[in-house]
């Protein structure tokens, strides 16, 4: 018995200090990569849906903790600070375990993370080139769609890159309004399927395509009788800070691709990133069931959608600085009690970004913004002044 | 009958042999094109994919598509490690999903791991600039370091591909041989360098300067991964101007600007040496890369 719990222990031991020495390079439970993202700033007026406020402020205070759990899985977990009319929140963004060692190029990821669909929304907000995310990302995903669920991925054994990846989400930060507070939601809300793909053009330029679809079960949004408590419930949305999906629909079609190029490969000193994005939604109106439809309701087409779309572009034309322009707008619907008022907003806007060092990043950025029929936003300058520094492990950056 | 049967065998075991070696072929990812063309000279047969060539800095490479890709089809990953690769490496692990190539148990190789680097640090902190706590990274030019990384990886090879070990094991000595009978070589024509002092961009010759003897007065960097700031080049100009130094050196993947500034102003040479494979013409493989750079450092001494 003894000499068996000897040999035990001494497997044990030796397991321990294999799986040390392999960890060791990387982080490891005992040497966890934790990081701190700052980021704030001053900005002279607001953008419609964005988390900026007129003034001075924070953005999102990120503190991120990540480690391979053992062999098999890989854990992260980033909790988001914010502070919004003088109350501090905590949330959590991300809080997910994804497997290391699934055969023939298949993951899983589960837990609470950032939706591979589009180009944009699986990066970290403080990665951006612009203080905000584009108004159709604002929109559609809430700035950036995370949620609980579980997401399966494919990589294909090609020299072109292919991804194919399944995603299914509780979706509770997409659901179409629900003024009254008592409409019977799906609680397994979305579903979203994508593929990527991408590749070089010769050694300077690489690119990169994306199709994504999401169905949301909850997202079609019900006509009211009553005009009056439509609007209450949609001022409570704007007034409050949410992370919700303003605009919703049954189906969302999301198209994007990114182009970059640096001279010889070499993106020390200088690179371009050129992208681009459009997002329609679609079956975002429906009345509500055992409604009965009207003769004089005829505005309300079901043909009708939100469509969105943004380009961008981004030089750094020294390690210290870099450039960006960009330009996007949404088409959307307001839904007034039992029909449809179409809006719009267009923004374009113009950064300069200097660069200490690769973990600080002080911005300047002009936008101009033109709404119509969108929620008073008509015709604003607004300059912002952010700076966005990280701190402690950095992980490295995707695509 | 007789014959055609005969015939129909032959072209069936050929067709097979070629499957076998098709099947056989090791895919090797290189992070580097220096250990890219070591995996060339330590395994002949292999299909061998660099991810930077030696115009790129690899401490600043995106995490591309074709990158994960080329990943994801890989036996073997081989890369100089002690976190020179922290920015993108671990990236391309995550997107590819192929666990074979995950940790060193398997087929990720670090050449840092197999040899003593220098200049490791007990601490490290950002405002050093961008340090590495596990030492200098760019060790592929110190020739016995090398040799060290060569048996490592030749012992990699035949740990993921045992079927070829002899292939690997006679490679290894080929090149063995041929690295020794050149080491003297160079020791002949690096004999007048050593002493002398120059100003370099970062410490990518580190291992060079070490071997040589070679004294790095000043670097180019105001902090390592900082690019030349005007007032830092400024103060090097005072440094320049003693009349001690002999060069002014970059890598070809750095940036020539404040090197150039700097030498016309102070009167000195700019040498850009090849960092690698591929980084100019004559440096076709390990043993060119290092005949070219001693050729070029002799000519301004």
């Amino acid at each position: 018995m003894s000499a068996l719990n000897t040999r035990v222990s001494i497997l044990a031991l030796a397991c321990a200090v294999s799986s040390y020495s392999v960890m060791a390079e990387d982080s490891s439970l005992t040497n966890p990569n934790v990081s701190a993202v700052l980021d704030g700033y001053y900005q002279t007026g607001d953008r419609p849906l964005a988390e900026r406020a007129e003034g001075f402020g924070l953005g999102e205070t990120e503190l991120a903790l990540s480690a391979n759990i053992d062999e098999m899985f890989y854990g992260k977990v980033t909790a988001i600070i914010e502070s919004h009319d003088g109350e501090t929140e905590l949330n959590l963004e991300e809080a997910f375990i994804q497997t290391l060692a699934m055969p023939y190029g298949l993951s899983v990821r589960a837990g609470r993370f950032l939706s591979d669909i589009g180009y944009l929304n699986n990066q970290h907000l403080h990665t951006d080139s612009f203080s905000d995310r584009p108004a159709a990302y604002r929109a559609f995903l809430g700035g950036h769609y995370f949620d609980d669920g579980i997401r399966l991925n494919y990589v294909a054994p090609t020299d072109l890159y292919w991804t194919l990846g399944v995603e299914a989400f509780k979706g509770e930060s997409l659901r179409a309004a629900d003024a009254h507070g008592e409409r019977d939601f799906d609680n397994l809300g979305v579903y979203s399927a994508l593929t990527k793909m991408g590749g070089d053009i010769g050694i300077e330029s690489s690119w990169q395509l994306g199709l994504s679809y999401l169905r949301n079960q909850n997202g079609q949004a019900y006509a009211e009788d009553e005009h009056n408590e439509e609007e209450e419930g949609h001022d409570e949305e704007h007034a409050g800070h949410s992370h919700s999906a303003s605009y919703t629909g049954k189906n969302t079609y999301i198209a994007d691709v990114v182009y970059k190029w640096a001279p010889n490969g070499n993106y020390k000193y200088q690179n371009l990133t050129v992208s681009g994005e459009y997002f329609r939604v679609t079956d975002i109106f429906a009345m509500e069931p055992g409604h009965i439809v009207e003769a004089d309701h005829e505005d309300i087409s079901s043909d009708d959608y939100h469509q969105g779309w943004y380009v961008s572009s981004v030089y750094q034309f020294s390690p210290r600085w870099s450039a960006g322009i960009r330009y996007g707008q949404v088409d959307t619907y307001e839904v007034h009690g039992d029909h449809l008022h179409p809006q719009q907003l267009k923004e374009s806007e113009v950064s300069l970004a200097w660069h200490s060092s690769h973990f600080s990043t002080v911005r300047l950025q002009y936008t101009h913004q033109t709404g119509t029929n969108f929620d008073g936003f008509e015709d604003d300058n607004i300059l912002t002044l952010q700076y966005v520094m990280s701190l402690g492990a950095h992980g490295a950056h995707q695509y | 009958m007789r014959i055609n049967t005969k015939l129909l065998l032959a072209v069936a075991s050929m067709s097979l042999l070629f499957t076998a070696t098709a099947q056989a072929e090791l895919n090797v990812f290189a992070c580097e094109p220096e250990y890219a063309a070591l995996t060339l000279a330590l395994a002949p047969d292999a299909k061998v994919y660099s991810a930077t060539t030696a115009m790129q800095d690899p401490h600043q490479v995106q995490a591309r598509p074709s990158l994960i890709a080329k990943m994801r089809q890989a036996d073997v990953v081989v890369c100089a490690g002690a976190d020179l690769e922290i920015g993108w490496l671990p990236m391309l692990q995550m997107k590819s999903a192929n666990p074979q190539v995950r940790s060193t148990d398997k087929g990720l190789f670090f050449a840092a791991e197999h040899i003593d680097t220098l200049d490791k640090l007990a601490s490290v902190d950002r405002s050093m600039g961008d340090v590495h706590a596990k030492g200098n990274p760019h060790l592929h030019l110190d020739p016995q370091r090398m040799l060290i990384v060569a048996q490592a990886l030749s012992t990699k090879f035949t740990q993921i591909d045992p079927d070829n070990a002899s292939l690997y094991r006679q490679s290894l000595a080929d090149f063995s041989q041929a690295w020794q009978a050149k080491i003297p070589q160079w020791q002949q024509q690096a004999k007048d360098l050593a002493g002398k002092k120059v100003i370099a961009y970062h410490s990518s010759f580190r291992y060079l300067f070490k071997w040589i003897g070679i004294e790095q007065v000043a670097d180019l960097e105001p902090k390592p991964g900082i690019a030349p700031t005007s007032s830092h080049l400024a103060s090097l100009l005072a440094r320049a101007e003693k009349g001690d130094v002999m060069a002014i050196i970059v890598a070809s993947y750095q940036d020539e600007r404040g090197a150039k500034w700097l030498g016309e102003r102070a009167n000195l040479p700019v040498l850009v040496l090849p960092i690698s494979v591929g980084g100019n013409e004559e440096s076709k493989d390990l043993i060119s890369l290092y005949d070219s750079i001693l050729s070029l450092l002799n000519k301004v001494k």
